[in-house]
């Protein structure tokens, strides 16, 4: 059984709310978690589940469709678009490689060994699912 | 009239319950410093950094959050029960006519309703910093008994498809109540009456009350889907599934309770109406014998909802992490 997968709000990241759910909807969607014709949750329900107001999910939705990447119908709910664009393999390579650095660096600053990182990504391989 | 009072007095109560639902959901919880970033364990803590909540405390906090709401929701239910029981009660010793018996399971109904709506609204949100949501579509139809939403499906039809005859072939009694009894011609100059009938005089403040019950049961089944989730992780995630479901049964049953009661009523009396006039043609011998036949399941329908009203929730299915 496929993992489902998650949205994280950190209210405590200067980053707004609503750019936070935009960037990792657009992630999700670029790099096929959710695919096109997928129904995004509704409004009220997302904004329950994170404690958020209604009009922080809409403003998020709202910039999705803008970019083309999702769309809305009157009783049909946000759906992701078919036009929607995916993240080619050499791109998806580049962001892996990309994420790892950074981890690594962080890691490094903590004063963790090569041992003690593996053994982080095994633990976070274990607990998290893929897409959240 | 009486029934309007009774009514309106817990329509009042339950809006006094609902308000103090939703305020102890306001009610602020103590900060609780979450953060879900992933640290080594051996990792050291820079000083002055936010002390991470290791990921097994962080989901054993979000496990104890079903077991709370599980209960909440459960008080809420049994206190629409009991009051439901009190005021369909009441209905059953008031009104007109024997309309007050009528409208008793309706009456019952929409207080278990308006339990579930209250308990679902006091289910708090997520609070702390650091916020998880699924993404996923919550559906009704996920949630709701198959085989019970059928049958009170059912019952609903056949209770507005056997109401709507009553109501067109009722007439007025001997003080001119207009829908009060049924009338035969048996000649020329020969009528035969029989009474009560559930005709208008019945059926118009039972359907408005059924379909008050009816708007009420949408709107807690939407209270259902659209309440926060207890937990993203999977553990609190399938606690917080077997509630839901548990408030979908309920609303289910009551109903079921909400219509199948009157359905039982108007059955029997509508039979008893049929079979008591001597010059009645054939074929309404048979529709009398096929509504008594009809009460078997509708019975048996009565006692399946109860059973779902008033059997304790099994609590290994609604908080399997509850301490």
């Amino acid at each position: 059984m496929t993992a489902r997968p998650s949205l994280t709000v950190d209210t405590s990241d200067p980053t707004p709310p609503y750019e936070q759910l935009r960037r990792q909807l657009a992630e999700l969607i670029q790099a096929a978690a959710l695919s096109p014709g997928d129904r995004l949750p509704p409004l009220r329900q997302l904004a329950a589940d994170l404690g958020l107001a209604v009009g922080t999910v809409a403003r998020a939705y709202r910039e999705l469709e803008s970019a083309g990447l999702v769309s809305s119908r009157r009783g049909g709910g946000t759906r992701v678009s078919a036009t929607a664009p995916s993240l080619p393999d050499s791109e998806r390579q580049r962001l892996l490689h990309d994420h790892a650095k950074a981890f690594v660096r962080q890691a490094a600053l903590l004063g963790a060994d090569e041992q003690q990182i593996l053994t982080a990504i095994s633990q976070a391989m274990a607990t998290c699912s893929p897409a959240s | 009239m009486e029934g309007v009072l009774v009514l309106a007095i817990g329509a009042c109560v339950w809006a006094g319950v609902a308000v103090t639902a939703w305020l102890a959901r306001a009610r602020p919880r103590p900060a609780v410093p979450v953060r879900t970033t992933v640290v080594p364990a051996a990792a050291p803590v820079p000083a002055g950094a936010t002390a991470a909540v290791p990921a097994g405390v962080a989901a054993a906090a979000g496990a104890a959050v079903p077991a709370a709401a599980a209960r909440r929701t459960a008080g809420f239910r049994l206190a629409g029960v009991i009051t439901g029981l009190a005021a369909g009660g009441t209905a059953a010793a008031s009104g007109l006519l024997g309309r007050g018996l009528l409208l008793a399971g309706p009456v019952f109904g929409w207080f278990v309703l308006a339990g579930v709506v209250a308990g679902e609204i006091s289910v708090r949100p997520v609070a702390g910093r650091t916020r998880r949501a699924v993404v996923e579509v919550r559906r009704v139809r996920d949630y709701l008994p198959r085989g019970l939403a059928t049958a009170v499906a059912a019952a609903t039809a056949a209770l507005a498809a056997l109401v709507t005859v009553t109501t067109v072939t009722a007439g007025p009694d001997d003080l001119g109540r207009a829908g009060r009894v049924l009338l035969l011609s048996c000649g020329p100059d020969s009528w035969q009456v029989t009474g009560p009938w559930p005709g208008s005089f019945y059926s118009v403040p039972l359907a408005v009350i059924v379909a008050a019950g009816l708007i009420t049961a949408g709107s807690a089944l939407r209270a259902v889907i659209r309440r926060a989730r207890t937990g993203a992780d999977p553990d609190a995630m399938a606690a917080d599934d077997a509630l839901r479901r548990r408030a979908a049964r309920t609303i289910t049953g009551a109903c079921g309770i909400l219509v199948a009661l009157p359905l039982a009523g108007s059955c029997l009396v509508s039979a008893g109406a049929l079979l008591s006039l001597s010059c009645r043609p054939a074929w309404w011998t048979y529709a009398g014998w096929a509504l008594l036949a009809l009460l078997i399941p509708v019975v048996a329908l009565i006692g399946w909802c109860a059973g779902v009203l008033l059997a304790p929730a099994r609590a290994a299915a609604v908080a399997p992490s509850a301490g």
